[in-house]
């Protein structure tokens, strides 16, 4: 009994682990593409940060200051996303394309620059393992869910928050119209080129913690390509979400689940590589299963010039 | 683009000929523009720029050896561009080169190893199954799409990662060989793709069946009813229902000729240059396919002059580094500065003028994700 | 209909004016769309802004709301003189519009629809509570029932309207623009909403109301502004005019050209429907059972209003859209489970009303849009799905000479060339197969006067040739130049049949649904 008990805290506890980036990543690309602009770039901002992060703790020795190269790469990957596609109309789908390529291209070629040869850092500072007294001595759930880093409380918080941010301010209000009708919003007087850069913005700060949330609490080091994908499977938890905060921290979890569960017991019984099929698999069943109705934001994808 | 002034007969290779230098002109200044930028980032790490892409240069195409090595990078990045291109003309996005490659190699690699015993007749017959699995594979996304509007450019990203992770499942569990590198069992020697010689290593005839299926790509756009029909869709869905064109079909088709495309290119990869299914296999030609794509302005002769460029880079960057010390990773960072550059419509017209429009077209659908 | 107003003449002179437009003038390219137009607008008034589609109604209008900037002109609000650079400076000067294409965000609620960009907060939050009661006491106020709590999506057109009405009110406006409000509006809506304007005017808000429906305007307007290609024509009190002398004023544009008629020799019938029910895209019926007969030799002339149905007549004709209930006949054949692909094969040529994005492939070559329908016919193609450019390329110099295309150089992109060249390639193509019968829709939209004489001349030509030509305009001049009978479409119905002699206040009052024939609905 007592050991099933430890076992379900240590697949809690691992499942926490897997679904975190996953979250942050996923919040990132609601906020960018519930104002319109697609992010398929999400692997690239993580991966970038991830990099930032860790060479931004490794020469100061402090996981803060990592954490805020972390969030300027993030912001500054962003950026270009959103200069390319919401100034300059490119088509969304190959800038986001551009970007993965470019963090690919630039965290290899930086980390010649700047250990030496690819492959891994140094260890870095990270965030520690931060254990809530009280909370933590709950069984079970205690030492899963209140023994974790800084950041998985910072996900806890973040949460709730973009759900109000997206549901219950002005902002949000704003930002889900410029990615549905950006018509509307020009006439009600709100600029839908800020809306959509505020939206990119965000997506690279809260990608950037996914990825500060790899290098700096999973692993107290950068690897090349450690993103390994979770850009592409965040995005399947924000359509899966239906591009809703909840939603997508709910299908994070449940990835997240997934791949736990078959880490520690089943991986004789279902081979891992299916597991890691079933976000995808999810994700295309769910987008043909609506297909008629649009859950998507209707101007998702779609430049807007004012007349 | 066309001079009505010109005339008929012997002004028709002028007239090819200056289409052929406006459409070269812009991904031609898309290049020199990323590696000027490539050029201010080595200056940036203390090194020289100059040497470095003369390093490049001769890594590319300095010798036998190096172009060899172009030509094997340049194979599977035709393919892959080819089933972007395919797919762009019927106006839909395929990411899914990636995978639709994968089930291809998966093919070959299972098919090369148990039709063995057929000797060179397996070569045609595995190439073969590779254009079906692949067919059928880019056929999912395109009934996705037709039938259940579920759009491509999500369906065939994710379905990129379930070929992946059903072909390493394949090539580790079923289809496992005795070799030491994890992977399939080698396929028999008879059965491989000869290779070319006259000292270009591993380069072998599979850059003939590329530059063919090129030639097959071009053939089906512009000499079929097919072709016709995925290209009046891809223009104008409008019309094309005015003239009685099936959209839905065609959609379905488009993904599914590219996917044949991308299919091939796996098989041919596997038969010529690796003889197995190694895990891990080669990554992101699919990915570099929509950049080759796009480079050749989603034509199929286009396609094949993007490959050599990027194949060219990728080959150059170990010598660079080799050489100069500049990280081979360079060559990423260019390929993304060049894909951001060449969808830039309205930079375009910022620095061209609206006219220049035309430049840039060719290089987006312009359709959104909402519906 | 909505009673005549009791206020026999609105507010009269002694009104302020609320609003005032001098000499506007806005040009887009080579084209007017506005050329020193000139209104006034009173508190308290309805002004009807009639004019024909493209009359350049809307244009105006977009000025008005900071949309456009005019070229030329003067606007004053309140007497005072005032730029509108954008919407929000329109509705800083009291100024809401009702466009005709909602900008409502389907998904959302009505409060949130209403109050997006100036949104009640308490602290940083949305104050969605006051948000909702803010849109109740207003919808209370006017009238405008609607519930603040359901999502746009789930609300039916007319009550979408309110919330558009509601958005104007919300943000203050004192002067609301209406752009073909009833367009999409079933008759009770449409009289709801002519009620609910009577208290905006009555609270002393200001209105314009943009139609091209003539016959609404009698109930509800004071005074009517007419535009005709782009100029004021007249302004006319509304109780001292009556609908035939609007039809006039709105319609009535000089003669280009009389076209020289042959008498013809009437044949059997070649293009036939049957009780034919269509679908528009909406999924609204947009035909309800039409009965068409054109025969050999003659041009059946459609006349009507733009969007009462003919655009989904012709499509179910040619096999483009389903044909949901009756049945279509080309030569005797019953033809209604038929593609596009296969009555063309059987003789049926379409000229679309809309060249751009249905008649010719923008981005093809003009041979390929020659061969835009017969790609998949010899001798264009052969054995394993073949096509012959060569051939193609061919046929397309032929055809572009005979139609006189400029340039008739088949490599030319189709949207490289003039309006009326376009048409006069789509002409080619749709004319040079010797068809049996032909749906010509508006066929000379938006043309040069040469192109028009051009089209003009062919279609007579196949007229005696004995082809069956169903013509669709918009243009009376045109339907009766050219027509041997007409039909009258409104509401998606055939509401009468006259000769090609009837005249302008005759058509005019079966275009506005009032003619003899017609029963009261």
């Amino acid at each position: 009994m007592e050991e099933t008990l430890t076992a379900l805290g240590a697949i809690l506890a691992s499942t926490l682990r897997n679904a975190t980036p996953l979250i942050f990543a996923a919040l990132g690309g609601m906020f960018s593409e519930r104002s319109g602009v697609v992010n398929i770039g999400l692997e690239g901002l993580m991966l970038i940060s991830a990099f930032a992060g860790a060479v931004g703790a490794f020469y100061s020795g402090n996981a803060l200051v990592g954490l805020a190269t972390a969030l300027g790469a993030g912001l500054l990957f962003a950026l270009i996303h959103a200069v390319m596609c919401i100034t300059f109309e490119a088509d969304q789908i190959i800038s986001g394309t551009a970007i993965n390529l470019l963090a690919l291209g630039g965290t290899g070629f930086l980390m010649v620059v700047f250990f030496g040869s690819g492959g891994t850092t140094p260890r870095v500072a990270s965030f520690e393992l931060v254990r809530i007294p009280g909370l933590a001595d709950i069984p079970v759930i205690g030492p899963a869910l209140f023994e974790q880093s800084l950041l998985v409380y910072l996900m806890y918080f973040l949460v709730p928050l973009t759900f109000f941010v997206v549901f219950r301010t002005p902002f949000g209000l704003r930002l889900r119209a410029s990615g549905e009708v950006p018509e509307a919003v020009d006439t009600a007087g709100v600029s839908v080129t800020r809306m959509r850069y505020y939206g990119v913005a965000l997506s690279g700060m809260l990608a950037a913690l996914g990825g500060v949330y790899l290098s700096m609490s999973l692993l107290s080091a950068f690897t090349e390509g450690m993103t390994n994908g979770r850009g592409f499977i965040a995005l399947a938890a924000l359509i899966f979400g239906r591009w809703n905060p909840i939603g997508a921290a709910v299908a994070a979890l449940l990835f997240g689940l997934a791949q736990a569960v078959t880490f520690r017991v089943a991986q004789d019984v279902i081979p891992l590589e299916f597991v890691q099929m079933f976000p995808y698999i999810l994700t295309i069943v769910v987008l043909a299963g609506f297909g008629g109705r649009a859950i998507a934001p209707s101007a998702l994808g779609k430049p807007y010039r004012k007349e | 683009m066309t001079r009505s002034s010109t005339g008929r007969g012997g002004s028709v290779f002028r007239r090819v000929l200056s289409e052929a230098v406006g459409a070269l002109l812009f991904p031609v200044l898309a290049i020199l523009i990323s590696f000027a930028i490539g050029a201010a980032i080595i200056l940036a790490t203390g090194r020289n720029p100059i040497a470095a892409y003369s390093a490049l240069i001769t890594g590319a195409f300095g010798s036998p050896a190096a172009i060899g090595r172009t030509l094997v990078n340049a194979t599977p990045l035709i393919f892959t561009g080819l089933a972007v291109a395919v797919a762009f003309r019927a106006g839909l996005f395929n990411i899914g080169g990636e995978g639709q490659f994968y089930i291809g190699a998966i093919t070959a690699a299972w098919l090369g190893v148990s039709l063995g015993f057929l000797g060179p007749i397996a070569l045609p017959i595995t190439l073969v199954a590779c254009i079906i699995t692949g067919f059928l594979w880019g056929a999912i996304p395109g009934a996705l799409k037709a039938y259940f509007g579920a759009h491509e450019v999500i369906t065939t990203i994710m379905l990129n990662f379930i070929a992946i992770n059903l072909t390493v499942y394949l090539a580790l569990n079923p289809l496992r060989g005795s070799g030491l590198v994890p992977g399939t069992e080698n396929v028999a020697a008879a059965a491989r793709i000869p290779v070319l010689g006259f000292g270009l290593g591993r380069a072998n005839l599979g850059i003939f069946v590329a530059i063919l299926a090129a030639v097959v790509a071009y053939l089906i756009l512009w000499r079929t009813k097919r072709g016709f029909q995925i290209r009046a869709v891809g223009l104008s869905p409008g019309a094309a229902n005015y003239a009685g064109i099936p959209i839905g079909r065609n959609t379905v088709l488009a993904l599914a000729i590219g996917g044949a495309f991308a299919g091939l290119g796996g098989g041919v990869e596997v038969m010529g240059v690796y003889g197995k299914m190694a895990v891990p296999f080669v990554a992101n030609v699919g990915f570099n396919g929509i950049g080759v794509a796009l480079l050749g302005r989603n034509h199929p002769f286009g396609v094949v002059l993007g490959a050599l460029v990027f194949g060219g880079l990728f080959s150059g960057a170990q010598e660079m580094q080799f050489q100069t010390d500049v990280p081979l990773s360079l060559t990423v960072v260019l390929l993304a500065v060049i894909l951001l550059l060449v969808t830039a419509t309205r930079l375009v017209e910022l620095i061209f003028g609206k006219r220049a429009r035309i430049l840039a077209s060719g290089t987006r659908p312009e359709k959104g994700l909402g519906q | 209909m909505v009673e005549a107003r009791a206020r026999d003449n609105g507010p009269g002179a002694k009104a302020p004016k609320v609003l005032e437009m001098t000499g506007v003038t806005k040009t887009f390219g080579p084209v007017t769309a506005n050329d020193d137009v000139s209104l006034v607008l009173h508190r308290g008034e309805i002004l009807g802004l009639l004019g024909e589609n493209g009359a350049g109604k809307s244009t105006l209008m977009k000025i008005l709301y900071g949309l456009y900037k005019p070229d030329s002109g003067t606007i004053y609000v309140d007497g005072e003189e005032v730029q509108i650079r954008d919407p929000k400076d329109a509705v800083r000067r009291g100024i809401g519009m009702v466009h005709q294409h909602f900008t409502l965000i389907p998904p959302l609620t009505v409060a949130e629809n209403i109050v997006l960009g100036a949104e009640p907060r308490k602290g940083g939050a949305l104050d969605l509570n006051r948000a909702m009661r803010e849109t109740e006491v207003l919808s209370e106020r006017y009238g405008l029932k609607v519930d603040p709590r359901a999502r746009v999506a789930d609300l039916s057109v007319g009550v979408q309207q309110r919330v558009e009405i509601l958005k104007a009110l919300y943000r203050d406006a004192r002067i609301l623009i209406l752009d073909e409000p009833t367009a999409v509006l079933t008759p009770q809506e449409t009289e709801d909403l002519y009620r609910t304007l009577q208290e905006l005017v009555a609270d002393g808000l200001s209105i314009i109301l943009i139609t091209h429906k003539l016959g609404e305007l009698l109930g509800v307007s004071d005074n009517i502004t007419i535009i005709r290609d782009g100029r004021v024509v007249d302004t006319v009190k509304t109780s001292e005019t009556e609908e035939g002398s609007l039809a006039r004023l709105m319609v009535g544009r000089e003669v280009l050209l009389r076209v020289e008629k042959g008498e013809n020799e009437v044949g059997t019938p070649r293009l036939v429907a049957q009780g034919l029910v269509v679908l528009s895209s909406t999924g609204a019926t947009a035909v309800h059972g039409v009965d068409i007969e054109v025969r050999a030799g003659e041009i059946l002339g459609v006349a009507g209003v733009d969007g009462n149905g003919q655009v989904e007549l012709a499509e179910a004709l040619a096999g483009t859209r389903l044909v949901h209930k009756g049945r279509v006949y080309l030569d005797g054949e019953d033809v209604t489970g038929l593609g596009a692909d296969e009555r063309q094969e059987r003789g049926l040529a379409y000229v679309p009303e809309d060249r751009s994005h249905k008649g010719l492939v923008q981005d093809f070559s003009l041979w390929e849009n020659n061969a835009l329908k017969t790609y998949d016919e010899p001798p264009f193609s052969g054995r394993f799905g073949r096509i012959f450019p060569k051939v193609m390329r061919r046929r397309a110099a032929q055809n572009l000479k005979a139609y006189d295309v400029r340039p008739s150089e088949p490599d030319a992109r189709a949207g490289a060339l003039s309006g009326g060249n376009q048409q006069k390639a789509i002409l080619a193509r749709e004319l040079s197969g010797n068809p049996k019968a032909i749906i010509a829709a508006q066929p000379t939209r938006g043309v040069d006067v040469g192109a028009i004489e051009f089209i003009h001349r062919q279609l007579l030509e196949q007229r005696e040739e004995g082809k069956a030509i169903l013509l669709i305009s918009l243009e009376l001049e045109e339907v009766r130049s050219l027509s041997d009978r007409i039909v009258v479409m409104y509401d998606g119905r055939i509401v009468g049949e006259v000769g090609p002699d009837a005249t302008d206040e005759e058509l005019g009052l079966l275009m506005a649904g009032r003619g003899s024939g017609v029963g009261e609905r």
